[in-house]
C-alpha cells in the first residue's frame, strides 16, 4: 500500500504564457520602482478600530462605573488596546508594504511575520475597483481592489492610496491589460445610465413592501386580538416586542439599500463598465470588456406594476458578497431601472437586442413539472446570445453570449423522463445567473445541448481577447492554434503560434 | 464496489432487527428482516448495476462528454479549452479495490464533471491527455 498514499493528484492545465515582445513588456525598464501606499495608511486603520470601539465603551460604560467606579479605569483599557493594536500593526504593515509592475504584472510584497509576496497577471484580471470607504474618504483616502477569477480571496487589495493615485494606477493596470502598454491616462467614459434618487428610494420601499405587509398585518391582527379577549394580552406582549425588531431591521434593509446605490452611474469607457454609486462609501468598478459573464433581468412582483427592473451580471470572481459578507454585492448591474432601459442595457453588453430573439415556450406536457409557470418559460437563441425566460410571479430573463459558456449540461430526474421532459443548464461563471432551459422536449433538449456546445467553441473564435485592445488578425483562432501545434509539438507551441498570430 | 458497500450497509440494520426479534422473543418473525434484506439487497444489487452501466464518457475533437445516472440523467459538455484543472482522486475504499475517480473544472462552479471508477492506469492516461488538450485548446475565460 505504500505510494498509494499519494493517490490524489492534481495537474494543472496552464494557460499560454503571457506574450512578450508584441507589447514590449520583457524590458528590464518595465520593472518599476517599488511604492508605497499612502502615509495615512495607519490612521485610517486606527480610526476605523476606535469608532467601534468608542461605542463599545459608550454602552459599557455605565455599567461598571455603576459598579465599581475604580475598575472604569482598568474597563477601559481593553478598548484603548484596539486601536493601539490596529495602530501598530497599520504602521509596521504600512512600512513593509511595497507594490510595483513587473513584466505584465502587479506584485505586491507585504506581511510581518508571514511575508508574502501577491503577483497578479494584468491580462488575467476581472475587474478592478476603487472603494472609498466611509472613513478613509475622509482622509481623501480610497482602496485599489483587483479581482482574478480565482475567487475573493485571491482578489488583491491596495488600501490605502490617496484618490488620485488609485484612479491613475488604476489606469494604468487597465492600459496594461488592454495591451496599450504603460503610461496610458484614463480613459474618457461615455455614461449609459442614471439612476435617479427619487427611484431609488421608492423603489427600495416597494421592494421591502412585503416586510411592510406582513408587519402591519400582525399590527392588525394584535390590536384584533386584544379588543377581542383583555385576559391574552400577556400572552401577546412578546409578539408585541417584535414589531420594534421587525421595524428596526426593515429600516436597516431600507437603509442600506439606497445608502450602497445612491446615484449608481452606468457608463461606457474603452476599458470597459463602469460602475458607480455609494452614499458614504462610493465604490466605482470598472470590469473590462469581456468579463461580464451572463446578466440576468429580474422584475420582482412589487415593482413590476411600475414596469420597474433588476440587472445584475455574473463576472468571474466577483461572487461571495451578498447576504453573508458585510459588503454589498459587487454583481448589481442596475439596481432599479424601467425595465426597457435594463433590456437595452443589457442588450449593448452582450452586443444583441435580446427583445428580439424568438422565445419558444416548452411542450404543453411541461405543466406536469411546472404547473402554472410553464406558459412563461422560454429560450431563444440567435447566433450571439442564448437567453432564458422564467417565473410567473417574478420575471427573470437570463441571457449568456455563447463563448461565456463553460460547460453545457444537461439533466434529468424520473419525474421528468416519465414526461419525457430535460433540463438544460448552460454553466457560467458563479455568480447570481444560473442559466438554464427548463423542461424542453427529450429530442429537444439534446439538439439544444450539442447546438450550443458548437455554438460556444464557435463563438470562442470571434471572442474579444484578453488584451481587448490588442490589435488581433481578425479570425484568429484557438482551434487553428491547436491545429498547428498538434503538427508541432506540445506545450510553448501554442505560445509561438500566438506570436505569429500577432504577427501575420 | 459500492454493491459491496450497499450489501455492508444493509447487513447492519437487518442484524439490528433479527436481533431485536430475538430479543423480543417472537418465533419466526426474525424472517421478516431477513426477507426485507434480500429484497432491498436484490433491488440495490440490480439498480446499482443499472447505475454503473450508466457512466460513460467521451472524447470528442473539441469536448468531452460525460453521462451519468440512471434515474437522475445528466449529460455534461466540458469544451477542453474550458477546463482550468483536472483532478484525480481516490478515497480509502476506492483504493481498495484500485479505482479512482477523475474530475474536471472549469471556471463555473455548477460543472460537476466527473468520471468514477476509472484504472489507476485509465485515469493516468486519460488526466495526461485532458491535460494536454486543455493547454492546447486554452481560451480563457
Amino acid at each position: 500500500m505504500d505510494g498509494t498514499n499519494q493517490e490524489t493528484s492534481r495537474a494543472q492545465v496552464s494557460r499560454p504564457a503571457p506574450v512578450a515582445g508584441s507589447f514590449g513588456l520583457e524590458s528590464p525598464a518595465q520593472i518599476t520602482k517599488p511604492r508605497r501606499l499612502h502615509a495615512l495608511t495607519p490612521v485610517v486603520l486606527i480610526t476605523q478600530a476606535v469608532i467601534p470601539a468608542l461605542v463599545v465603551a459608550g454602552f459599557d460604560l455605565p455599567h461598571s462605573r455603576a459598579s465599581q467606579a475604580s475598575t472604569s479605569l482598568l474597563a477601559l483599557l481593553p478598548f484603548l488596546a484596539i486601536p493601539v493594536a490596529a495602530g501598530i500593526f497599520g504602521a509596521v504593515s504600512w512600512v513593509v508594504t511595497r507594490f510595483h509592475f513587473e513584466a505584465g504584472e502587479l506584485r505586491v510584497d507585504s506581511g510581518i511575520a508571514f511575508r508574502q509576496s501577491k503577483r497578479v497577471r494584468l491580462d488575467r484580471m476581472q475587474a478592478v475597483d476603487v472603494l472609498q470607504p466611509f472613513f478613509a474618504r475622509m482622509f481623501g483616502l480610497a482602496e485599489l481592489r483587483i479581482t482574478t477569477a480565482g475567487g475573493s480571496r485571491r482578489s488583491l487589495r491596495l488600501r490605502y492610496l490617496s484618490l488620485v493615485e488609485a484612479r491613475d494606477l488604476r489606469a494604468e493596470l487597465l492600459g496594461q491589460a488592454a495591451g496599450l502598454g504603460s503610461g496610458v491616462k484614463e480613459a474618457p467614459e461615455q455614461p449609459l445610465v442614471v439612476v435617479p434618487h427619487s427611484m431609488l428610494v421608492w423603489s427600495s420601499i416597494l421592494r421591502l413592501l412585503p416586510v411592510w405587509v406582513v408587519l402591519l398585518a400582525g399590527v392588525a391582527a394584535l390590536i384584533t386580538a386584544r379588543v377581542a379577549s383583555q385576559a391574552s394580552a400577556s400572552m401577546l406582549a412578546p409578539l408585541l416586542a417584535l414589531v420594534p425588531i421587525m421595524v428596526f431591521v426593515s429600516g436597516q434593509l431600507f437603509w442600506r439599500r439606497v445608502s450602497t446605490w445612491w446615484g449608481f452611474t452606468v457608463a461606457e469607457s474603452p476599458d470597459g463598465l463602469r460602475l458607480r454609486h455609494g452614499l458614504l462609501s462610493i465604490r466605482s468598478q470598472t470590469v473590462p470588456p469581456g468579463r461580464v459573464q451572463a446578466l440576468k433581468i429580474h422584475q420582482p412582483l412589487v415593482w413590476r406594476m411600475f414596469g420597474w427592473a433588476e440587472v445584475m451580471m455574473n463576472v468571474a470572481g466577483y461572487s461571495g458578497g451578498g447576504a453573508r459578507s458585510k459588503e454589498a454585492p459587487k454583481t448589481v448591474l442596475l439596481p432599479v431601472a424601467p425595465t426597457a432601459v435594463a433590456l437595452a442595457l443589457a442588450g449593448r453588453l452582450v452586443g444583441a437586442d435580446i427583445a428580439r430573439v424568438p422565445m419558444r415556450r416548452p411542450p404543453r406536457r411541461a405543466a406536469a413539472c411546472a404547473p402554472l409557470w410553464w406558459k412563461r418559460m422560454g429560450v431563444g437563441r440567435d447566433d450571439a446570445i442564448f437567453v432564458t425566460m422564467h417565473g410567473l410571479v417574478s420575471r427573470s430573463v437570463d441571457v449568456v453570449r455563447h463563448e461565456r459558456t463553460q460547460s453545457v449540461r444537461l439533466t434529468a430526474g424520473p419525474w421528468q423522463r416519465a414526461w419525457r421532459l430535460a433540463t438544460v443548464h448552460l454553466d457560467s461563471a458563479k455568480g447570481p445567473v444560473h442559466m438554464r432551459a427548463a423542461f424542453r422536449d427529450s429530442a429537444e433538449a439534446r439538439d439544444i445541448l450539442y447546438d450550443q456546445a458548437d455554438r460556444a467553441r464557435f463563438a470562442r473564435r470571434y471572442a474579444v481577447p484578453d488584451r481587448w485592445m490588442q490589435p488581433q488578425t481578425p479570425g484568429f483562432a484557438t482551434e487553428d492554434r491547436s491545429a498547428a501545434q498538434r503538427g508541432g509539438g506540445t506545450g510553448r507551441g501554442s505560445v509561438a503560434g500566438n506570436d505569429m498570430g500577432d504577427i501575420g | 464496489m459500492r454493491r459491496i458497500l450497499a450489501i455492508a450497509g444493509l447487513a447492519v440494520p437487518t442484524g439490528f432487527g433479527v436481533v431485536l426479534c430475538e430479543v423480543q422473543g417472537g418465533g419466526g418473525w426474525f424472517a421478516i428482516p431477513i426477507a426485507a434484506f434480500a429484497l432491498v439487497g436484490t433491488y440495490a444489487w440490480w439498480s446499482i448495476g443499472r447505475n454503473w452501466r450508466s457512466w460513460g464518457y467521451a472524447e470528442r475533437a473539441d469536448d468531452l462528454l460525460i453521462t451519468h445516472g440512471a434515474f437522475f440523467r445528466r449529460l455534461v459538455v466540458v469544451p477542453y479549452g474550458r477546463m482550468q484543472l483536472v483532478d484525480v482522486e481516490a478515497g480509502p475504499i476506492e483504493r481498495m479495490f484500485g479505482l479512482v475517480r477523475v474530475k474536471l473544472h472549469t471556471a463555473s462552479a455548477g460543472t460537476d464533471a466527473c468520471i468514477e471508477g476509472l484504472t489507476q492506469v485509465d485515469a493516468a492516461a486519460l488526466r495526461d491527455r485532458l491535460a494536454a488538450l486543455g493547454e492546447a485548446r486554452a481560451a480563457g475565460l
